[in-house]
């Protein structure tokens, strides 16, 4: 047996040019099935680490899916806001243990800006429950003193080369223009006071100010414009009222979660205002039974790629039988039967499939590694150069399975050569 | 005030004069067939349980409203609107079964997520039906299990059915609903199969 392998190897490498070509293209469907798997399992791990401890998220009536997208992923805009008297009605409901508030909606650089409480940063968590830490610095302090207090995400801190200390200027609205196009709030600085931990979430990307902040920036936009004539100065802002009259969404936390369609019901029915609350969990599902279809799209044409390379296998060693015609019969010659021939063809066949999947798995394994930085940068989406899943073990082994059995194609046309067709010699 | 003309008419059809059955909230019936309790009560096996089973039998929602007579309330009344408040604190208050309290039971039901990670759902409550929380009031504190895996329950969805089996437990006592909240730490979690018949 070992013999024969040898003999399939050496004979393999005599007619190493075409079989190269088709071990790279078993390669690159290999890696392209594992590396879309692993996408996908990173995508959904990532999404859902994204918010945990949060209980229900309240924001105005839009769809759940929305309502989810752009309270926690920062994807997407709120049609409306909510007052704040509703918020406060919210955090009464006996039920509730606690309300953090957000506002959304301006920028620094590309980078969503977050106004909230202080309250942020001990109760919103992600993944296991994990609360945010500061890496560098100290959360903003909430008060007037402390007015124009930034925290910055791990993400935007370093790809903006930011320290403490720092100055920075948000910008109205969502573009990453800088001031020249206008929409800036240049007038009012702020100064970096802390930079939070990676936490592999949209956290990351985010800078972080105080409800109050928000309020103060746009105090001299009454007409969703800076008013000429009319810019009132750093200082003289924290004179005005700067409690804020209406946020984007509020995230709550309850006593007991036995009684969140409770609550649920209760924003769903306040009649002040139009109020919906979602369960994160159960937007999330909604927009995976969204995405799942996309998803196994993905899968299925990655597969199909996979069986086109397994196709363009089968078809270059059938084609290579003919040029082979001679070398099986003198093996026939010198004693191998039928048998040895199929083993012969098949081991060939086996052998490329082989070495193109290890390939495809090593170049997928690359990949990630070093994409790894780069999607983390422009997706906030976290890679992980883990060991394989069972998903890509299955998926590993159905390529390898499907190419020794597309090999058994071209051994079992060879066995079917008789002897003589190989010797007799044709003009 | 549809959801007022609903419960009323759910209130008058389970007045304690009509034939329906006492023991359970009528609007609550389990559409998932569950194996009478009697047929696994071997020690150490869990006891296959319904969800009216979480309701004591004693209880009854509707004693505060007898004989009120609800034809004679528009949707618009305020006493209807006063009476729909009380009824809903009757069933945010519904006690939970104190002889099943400590019991290892086992009961299907749907999955509403509430913490998911990276190994799989860690928190859930399990319903009795289908978009408990969504298109109708919300199910009775006693017709809600908080359920804790004790490893996580890997590729479940919102709304998925499984079967459940754990020692029942209560909720903490000092929160809101908490007394006559269910809780399970989880031993099992498996997807719902038809009884065979």
């Amino acid at each position: 047996m070992s013999a024969l392998l040898a003999i399939a190897a050496r004979s393999a490498w005599n007619r190493r040019g075409t079989l190269v070509l088709v071990m790279l293209s078993i390669a690159l469907a290999t890696a392209l099935l594992l590396s879309l798997e692993r996408l996908r399992s990173d995508i959904r791990s990532s999404f859902a680490q994204s918010v945990s401890g949060t209980d229900l998220i309240v924001g105005a009536r839009t769809g759940p899916v929305q309502l989810m997208l752009y309270a926690v992923f920062r994807v997407g805009g709120a049609t409306q806001g909510i007052r704040m008297d509703s918020v406060r009605a919210v955090a009464a409901h006996r039920a509730v243990a606690w309300t953090v508030p957000i506002a959304l909606g301006d920028s620094h650089r590309g980078h969503p800006v977050l106004g909230t409480t202080t309250d942020y940063f001990t109760r919103f968590a992600y993944g296991d429950r994990q609360p945010l830490a500061l890496a560098q610095g100290r959360a903003f302090a909430g008060t007037l003193d402390g007015l124009y207090e930034a925290v910055l995400g791990a993400e935007v801190a370093q790809r903006l080369g930011y320290r403490l200390g720092q100055r920075i200027t948000l910008s109205h609205g969502l573009g990453a223009a800088p001031g020249e196009a206008g929409g800036d709030h240049a007038d009012k600085p702020f100064t970096v006071v802390g930079v939070l931990a990676r936490t592999g979430t949209p956290v990351d990307r985010t800078v972080h100010v105080s409800l109050q902040a928000i309020e103060a920036i746009h105090l001299d936009w009454a007409g969703g414009a800076p008013l000429p004539g009319m810019s009132i100065a750093p200082e003289h802002a924290r004179k005005f009222d700067l409690e804020p009259k209406q946020v984007t969404a509020v995230l709550v936390g309850l006593k007991n979660r036995v009684a969140v369609f409770n609550v649920q019901r209760f924003v769903a029915d306040y009649e002040a205002e139009p109020l919906l609350a979602v369960l994160p969990g159960v937007a999330l599902d909604e927009l995976w039974s969204v995405i799942g279809l996309g998803e196994r799209a993905l899968l299925a044409m990655s597969g199909l790629v996979a069986l086109v390379s397994l196709a363009s296998l089968v078809a270059v060693v059938l084609a290579g039988l003919n040029e082979r015609r001679r070398e099986l019969a003198v093996l026939r010659a010198v004693g191998a039967g039928p048998r040895h021939v199929l083993v012969l063809l098949a081991a060939e066949g086996a052998l490329v499939t082989l070495l193109g999947a290890l390939t495809g798995a090593a170049a997928a394994a690359v990949a990630v590694v070093a994409t790894g930085p780069w999607v983390q940068q422009r997706f906030g989406l976290t890679l992980q150069a883990a060991a394989p899943s069972a998903e890509q073990w299955a998926l590993f082994g159905a390529v390898l399975l499907a190419g020794m059995l597309a090999s058994l194609v071209p051994g079992w046309r060879a066995y079917r050569l008789s002897l003589a067709d190989g010797l007799t010699p044709r003009t | 005030m549809r959801t007022l003309a609903c419960a009323l008419t759910v209130l008058c059809l389970a007045g304690p004069s009509s034939a329906q059955p006492r023991d359970g909230v009528p609007a609550m019936k389990p559409p998932l067939a569950a194996t009478p309790a009697s047929a696994a009560a071997r020690a150490g096996e869990a006891r296959t349980i319904t969800w009216e089973a979480l309701v004591p039998a004693d209880w009854d929602p509707f004693k505060d409203f007898k004989g009120l007579d609800f034809q004679l309330l528009d949707d618009g009344d305020p006493r209807a609107n006063a009476m729909l408040k009380k009824m809903r604190k009757a069933w945010d208050d519904a006690p939970v079964n104190p002889a099943l309290v400590g019991q290892l039971v086992r009961i299907p039901g749907f999955v509403v997520p509430l913490e998911d990670g990276k190994e799989g759902l860690r928190e859930f409550l399990l319903v009795p039906y289908f978009g408990a929380c969504i298109h109708s009031p919300p199910p009775p504190a006693n017709q809600i299990i908080h359920v804790l895996p004790r490893t996580p329950a890997k590729g479940l969805r919102s709304m998925d059915t499984v079967w459940i089996s754990g020692v029942l437990a209560t909720g903490r006592s000092d929160t809101y609903m908490g007394a006559s909240s269910y809780r399970i730490e989880a031993t099992q979690v498996t997807p719902y199969k038809e009884p065979a018949r």
